[in-house]
């Protein structure tokens, strides 16, 4: 029997045409459709819970229905093209940097290769300048000159059921960590035509459960799990009980309390579910260490803001319900927890939405007399800046040995690090209480590249995604874990906590992960501590 | 003139011409090609280690339990990818060919293409240990999907507040 060339190994594995051939495209990127199938789309809104997003004031979420991706009819709205092409319109005169965005691109490829999703998948429209082309090209035909007479040659396009399915699958195939934005010459924010696609999408009822379910209890109840205060309060308390058990000092709490000095906000996530519990844990061990006079509140229950990966105005709902209840219970300033879209929302949007959030003071740490300037506008400062400064004027004691089972690695999550730039103090606070090492300089600081599971793609359903997305990120800490014996990953972001461990358990088993406080809490002295020995910190099980 | 010898010789070019069959199997082949940084060009960058390190074994009669790192470099990126398995696999098979095309080409080493039993068969225990590489890494993603939902970041959505467990009709007592 003759040798079977090369080409025809490939052909005799694969049925029809595929990826695995190899063949070069014949076709247009634009001819190429979006195939939906089982494991590569996370799932669509529960129709009830757009209607009741729908319902509430200051939101808009119409069209809500049944549908499913993989049917060929989205039961779209009889005049669904029209509400796409006017809500583009609307924006483009809302949004200067949209029309910026769409205008000044010139296709220079330095975005091509920075997207963790194309990195993971090599598909063409992961790079960010092809996801941004998706809505361009709309924008070519329907309001530039050269679209409109040159069509195809201008790069331009049709709005079509094909290209809003387009649309669909490739706006959840980014997580807006923005990396892309840093090596752009024109600073072009990807992610921002991202926020837009989504935008236009739930014009027409298109959105997904895993984002829009949060929103809805976010909107209802203050948390993204839809916990009523009195749930709320429960959990912290037992985290406060577990302080007791593990160190011997039993934190102070309040809740609601009206005139305390701070508020803090934290993500939910942090009170409820491993491994950010234990964050949570170290956030209550450090303000009992520092006699800090602050409250939590079981409503502004939530920093997370999922709104930000919905529409600017369920943003901007969300956001201002923290600032609503630091005016309702009449705190001078708010500390805020490790989370990363927060921050974003804080540090780039709250201002023009929300702020200047006048009623609240400049913060002054009550400890240091630091003033944080930074926050003079929005009036909230990081868990961390704040720790760090703490650390700096040497208010806090602590035995790095109680790390010892630990060597530490850190994640910049794309949030606090590319939108608000805390890059230093995270590392500041790591340098004086644990054995840590950096992960290699093109992915970390500015270029960290993304869990792969942001801006709500952290659901179960599309697992193989996040791991090929969340790939450039393993790939890195599986280097520090083969050279360094790295076995804890430290982020100050409350989706990292959740979805890293998932990342590590599949590309880097034996890498746990953390947040920053709960390390700064296990190396912690405390006043009148009776400690036992806690071989793993605070998730030891006594 | 011995096959060791011509392994040697040959080694680089019959090793790029593998990446490039197995990276060509991306619609971004270019790229991966081309990115040598590990940290810029983790598909690409990986394979390409993977693939020198196990031609090396391939080529001087390893056991075959030594292929197993380099087969798991390859295949726990490929088995998340959009690949049936067959896909996931089918290039490793490619070096046989590769090598046989390579070596019948050189005018002087012609004739090492029949003493290329031994090779080949270990190139066969290499695709069918792949085969299991990519089940264990496929029950472990499966394993981390359980791990997400007994967690309790499920709760996130798909559970609701204690207080909606309550029947929703009054129970008449």
């Amino acid at each position: 029997m003759a040798v079977p060339k090369l080409e025809q190994l490939s052909k005799s594995v694969v049925q029809g045409p595929s990826l695995a051939t190899g063949a070069i495209p014949t076709m247009d990127w634009m001819e190429y459709p979006a195939v939906f199938k089982s494991g590569n789309y996370a799932y669509p809104a529960k129709s009830e819970k757009v209607a009741y997003l729908d319902s509430q004031s200051g939101l808009h979420f119409p069209n809500s229905r049944e549908w499913s991706p993989e049917d060929d009819d989205w039961k779209l709205p009889a005049d669904w093209k029209e509400i796409i092409l006017k809500g583009l319109k609307e924006r483009l005169e809302k949004f200067r940097s949209l029309k910026i965005f769409m205008d000044c691109c010139v296709r220079c490829g330095a975005c091509a290769d920075k997207c963790h999703f194309f990195l993971g998948t090599g598909d063409p429209k992961n790079m960010p300048v092809m996801r941004a082309e998706l809505l361009r090209s709309v924008y070519r035909n329907d309001f530039t000159l050269a679209g409109k007479i040159l069509g195809k040659m201008a790069g331009a396009r049709e709005m079509t059921v094909a290209v809003l399915k387009e649309w669909f699958m490739y706006s959840y195939q980014c997580t807006e960590c923005r990396r892309c934005s840093v090596f752009c010459p024109y600073g072009i924010d990807t992610a921002e035509v991202t926020m837009m696609l989504r935008e236009l999408l739930h014009l027409v009822g298109v959105g997904i459960n895993w984002v829009l379910e949060p929103v809805s209890n976010s909107n209802r109840t203050g948390n993204h799990m839809g916990l009523q205060p009195h749930t709320f309060k429960d959990n912290v308390e037992f985290l406060v009980d577990d302080v007791e058990s593990l160190t011997g000092v039993r934190p102070n709490v309040s809740f609601n309390r009206k005139g305390a000095e701070v508020l803090f906000i934290t993500p939910s996530a942090d009170v409820f579910a491993e491994p950010g519990l234990y964050t949570a844990m170290g956030y209550l061990t450090l303000f009992e260490a520092i006699g800090l006079d602050y409250t939590w509140s079981t409503y502004a229950s939530e920093g997370g803001n999922f709104g930000l990966f919905t529409n600017n105005e369920t943003m901007k709902k969300l956001n201002a319900k923290m600032y609503a209840e630091a005016k309702r219970l009449g705190v001078k300033y708010i500390i805020g927890g490790e989370c990363g879209h927060m921050w974003r929302v804080v540090h780039q949007y709250m201002d023009t939405m929300n702020g200047p959030a006048d009623f609240l003071e400049k913060p002054v740490s009550p400890i240091t007399g630091t003033v944080f300037e930074n926050a003079a506008s929005t009036k909230m400062v990081h868990i961390s800046e704040f720790t760090a400064d703490l650390i700096k004027h040497g208010k806090l004691k602590f035995d790095k040995s109680r790390n010892s089972h630990v060597k530490a690695t850190y994640h910049d999550s794309c949030n606090t690090a590319r939108a608000m730039g805390l890059l230093d103090e995270p590392r500041y606070i790591l340098d004086h209480i644990v054995d840590w090492v950096e992960m290699p300089e093109n992915t970390i600081r500015e270029q960290t590249f993304c869990c792969g599971s942001g801006t709500g793609l952290n659901t179960d359903e599309i697992m193989e995604l996040r791991m090929r997305s969340g790939l450039p990120r393993a790939n890195a800490v599986k280097y520090v874990h083969d050279k360094h014996d790295v076995n804890m990953l430290a982020c100050v972001c409350a989706i990292d906590r959740a979805t890293l461990t998932s990342l590590m358990d599949y590309w880097n088993p034996g890498v746990r992960v953390c947040g920053i406080s709960e390390l700064l809490a296990n190396a912690l002295v405390l006043e009148g501590e009776n400690r036992a020995d806690l071989d793993d910190g605070f998730r030891t099980m006594l | 003139m011995d096959l060791a010898e011509g392994f040697r010789n040959h080694r680089e070019k019959i090793v790029n011409k593998w990446v490039e069959y197995t990276l060509s199997t991306y619609v971004s082949s270019g790229f991966f090609v081309r990115e040598r940084d590990t940290f810029a060009n983790p598909v690409g960058a990986n394979i390409r280690q993977a693939l020198e390190k196990l031609f090396l074994l391939l080529s001087k009669g390893a056991d075959a339990k030594e292929f197993v790192p380099p087969l798991e470099q390859i295949i726990s990126i490929r088995s998340v990818q959009e690949f049936t398995p067959s896909q996931a696999v089918a290039p490793l098979n490619g070096v046989k060919h590769i090598t046989r095309e390579i070596f019948a080409a050189d005018k002087e080493r012609k004739q090492l293409v029949n003493e290329l039993y031994d090779f080949e068969f270990a190139v066969d225990l290499a695709v069918l240990a792949a085969f299991d590489i990519y089940m264990h890494y496929r029950e472990r993603l499966y394993q981390v999907r359980i791990n997400e939902i007994k967690s309790g970041s499920h709760i996130l959505t798909d559970s609701r507040c204690p207080s909606n467990l309550l029947p929703e009709k009054k129970i008449i007592l």
